[in-house]
């Protein structure tokens, strides 16, 4: 395969300025995330320990096999939500191997508000469980939660995606072959009770896994009677009276030897096999990003100068490179693994967008995953556009991603606006995984340009009434919605709400690339039916 | 790693991978166990099968010569894929790639200019879009505002080359 060649000069000062500024950005990042895994704070823990219980990390790590990573989804889910009280949303979900297989686990953080589930963190475990279902994933759940979140009940219990549906995915789930399996590991109260009910197996910690349906203070409420914790949903109720629960450990750390027993003996069919190679790391430093992407947003840049810093080798077969050059299409290798890029270098075109649902025919057909590094500041509007048909053509690219069954992935290394958006495979395309990186923004159109749609309307209408807008009343229209743009579209607002499945350091790209691209194998690769393309 | 290599107008195609001690030279099909020992700088030994080579390398500006058994070949790596013949082509532009607006205009008539130098700036769809001297030169003729509109294609100004 060719390798890209580099024109990158970094000895240049706008690299070097460019540079220290991404520094900062993922300095921030890391900042962010570290003061979030504290989780309920120091006190909290300690009285968590306290009770002999392990911390929800600590179990995690407990129970992937040893010195293998641990793929964590969301790590600032709740950022600057609930008045920052719901760090990670009381919950950490991921994808780990156990005995070499990668699984789901997903397990709640008793240090934040019990583990009780805030809306984020109904949406976290939806989205966990989601993971696991397109890709065949095991589910593992360490449970210790309170239930819903009571003072925000109409956020967490009554709609679709709301409580009801994670016991709803666990029997979808099992009736589909993919393994349950739960460890209590503190309580499990009200509807928390059904999350080991509803498991294949599951484990119970004696002396603080306690299952039930109503907790002591609703029991003396209800009937009277007094009854402890223990008594009225611990391990030795579940495991010899109840059958609720299975398997009765001792400690923590017996139930996670439990739980890999579990695992060990699933049985789990073959994974999708892909003509794999011996990976290889790319030619050029990954670091480098950092002084490739512009400070200004404004600012283009050459998206094969990212592209050779992720992919094996930097070894890149482009496909079309003299057609539709807005986009940037073609086969390399990640971590080994073959894999289709579609990347944006400029505006879409309805060249750029035919070329590249040709692009994704081709991976569909040859059963590649699909990697899209989206960039893009969305169509080409304009009257010789329209005329041309970029919107037909725009819909043949979103009907191939749309109804694209290889493994997607997204990660967006810079803007997301508009249809753009949907063209490049974003979240309501159901990529396997979708990542940001820091630099990266989201919204429906720029600030500027929403600001200018919104006064032009507003001129409009008052100019049918006779009256016009003074330049201070223009200010007040736009500035308002410019800020609001702005604080949007940033990308912790986007991480916060779930809108993504966390933001990465871009020189982890390569290794988040390949950990998707191998838990996707566990999922068969059915044969592509497209839909209707508009000719 | 994939090297192209050309001698005498005729491009050679070559894979070498590294294990150890021991590079893989694929040519024509046909890999070749070749190991390699630094004598000192410039001057390698190869053994390739029962074949000992001993060689000095001088780099030359864009080539390298080789000597070997008395004979000089002199290679030079090739262009990997057509990526820099982009950027060149690009270089060789003045009209504008996208229809948009004027936002800045760096030169006025009658300035000298270096290659490379930014002349003017356009924004369309969020993005500025940079138009360089595609050599150095004198500036002739602006054929646009600030804050005027422009369509694709339509040149932003002309020059003439230096000493031209």
């Amino acid at each position: 395969m060719d390798v890209i060649e580099s024109n990158i000069d970094t000895s240049s000062k706008e690299y070097s300025d460019n540079f220290k500024h991404y520094e900062l950005l993922v300095k921030d990042l890391k900042q962010k995330i570290a003061e979030f895994q504290k989780g309920g704070g120091e006190e909290k823990i300690k009285l968590h320990k306290s009770r002999k219980k392990m911390l929800a990390r600590e179990r995690i790590e407990a129970l992937v096999d040893h010195d293998t990573p641990f793929m964590e989804f969301n790590p600032l889910a709740g950022f600057d939500m609930y008045n920052n009280k719901a760090p990670c949303a009381g919950i950490v979900t991921g994808i780990g191997l156990i005995h070499g297989r990668e699984v789901v686990i997903i397990a709640n953080d008793a240090t934040v508000s019990g583990g009780t589930y805030y809306p984020m963190t109904v949406k976290k475990h939806l989205r966990a469980q989601e993971i696991a279902l397109n890709n065949n994933l095991p589910c593992i759940y360490l449970v210790d939660s309170g239930g819903a979140f009571l003072p925000m009940q109409d956020e967490v219990f009554p709609d679709r995606e709301h409580f009801g549906r994670i016991f709803y995915n666990q029997a979808v789930m099992s009736a589909k072959g993919i393994p349950q399996i739960s460890s209590v590991m503190g309580s499990c109260t009200a509807g928390g009770a059904y999350v080991p009910a509803m498991s294949d197996e599951t484990i119970i910690v004696k002396g603080t896994g306690t299952i039930f349906l109503g907790g002591p203070p609703l029991v003396k409420a209800a009937t009277g009677e007094e009854v402890s914790s223990e008594d009225l949903g611990g391990a030795d109720v579940h495991c010899r009276e109840s059958g609720v629960a299975d398997h009765y450990a001792h400690d923590d750390t017996e139930a996670i030897r439990m739980a890999r027993n579990i695992v060990e003996n699933l049985n789990r069919p073959e994974k999708t096999q892909l003509d794999i190679k011996k990976p290889e790391e790319p030619l050029y430093d990954i670091k480098e990003i950092y002084g490739v992407i512009p400070k200004d947003m404004k600012k283009p840049f050459e998206v094969r100068e990212i592209i050779a810093r992720i992919v094996d080798g930097s070894k890149f077969h482009e496909f079309k490179y003299l057609y539709g050059p807005t986009i940037v299409c073609g086969f390399a290798r990640i971590m080994g693994y073959p894999v289709g890029i579609l990347a944006n270098n400029g505006v879409l075109f309805s060249e750029s967008a035919l070329k590249g649902s040709h692009f994704i025919e081709i991976c569909c057909q040859r059963k590649i995953p699909l990697v899209f590094l989206q960039n893009i500041t969305g169509f080409m509007v304009g009257r010789k556009y329209e005329a041309g048909g970029i919107a037909k053509d725009g819909a043949k690219m979103v009907n191939a991603v749309a109804t694209a069954n290889v493994p997607k992935f997204t990660v967006l290394i810079g803007g997301s606006f508009g249809a753009g958006n949907y063209g490049m495979c974003g979240r309501a395309y159901q990529p396997r995984q979708l990542w940001m990186w820091p630099n990266a923004r989201i919204s429906v159109m720029g600030g500027e340009q929403a600001a200018n749609v919104l006064l032009t309307v507003k001129r409009d209408q008052l100019w049918r009434k006779g009256k016009e807008l003074t330049k201070e009343e223009e200010k007040e229209i736009t500035e308002p919605i410019q800020k609001k743009y702005e604080t949007e579209g940033n990308p912790y607002y986007s991480t916060a709400r779930i809108w993504d499945d966390g933001i990465i350091d871009p020189i982890d790209t390569r290794l988040v690339l390949g950990l998707g691209i191998s838990a996707s194998l566990n999922a068969s690769i059915p044969d592509w039916k497209p839909g209707v393309f508009r000719m | 790693m994939f090297i192209n290599y050309e001698h005498e107008n005729h491009v050679y195609n070559v894979t070498i991978e590294r294990k150890e001690n021991f590079f893989f030279v694929t040519y024509n099909n046909t890999e070749y166990k070749v190991e390699a020992e630094e004598l000192k700088p410039g001057q390698l030994k190869f053994k390739v099968g029962d074949r000992v080579v001993k060689s000095i390398i001088t780099e030359g500006d864009k080539e390298k010569y080789v000597f070997v058994d008395g004979a000089v070949f002199k290679v030079k790596p090739v262009e990997l894929t057509g990526f820099k013949k982009k950027k060149k082509k690009e270089m060789g532009d003045l009209s504008s790639p996208i229809s948009g607006k004027v936002v800045s205009i760096k030169v006025k008539n009658g300035d000298s200019v270096k290659k490379g130098a930014v002349l003017l700036v356009i924004e369309a769809m969020k993005m500025e879009y940079l138009i360089r001297a595609p050599y150095s030169g004198k500036i002739k003729k602006i054929n646009f505002k600030e804050n005027e509109q422009i369509e694709i294609g339509q040149v932003t100004l002309e020059m003439s080359k230096k000493g031209g």
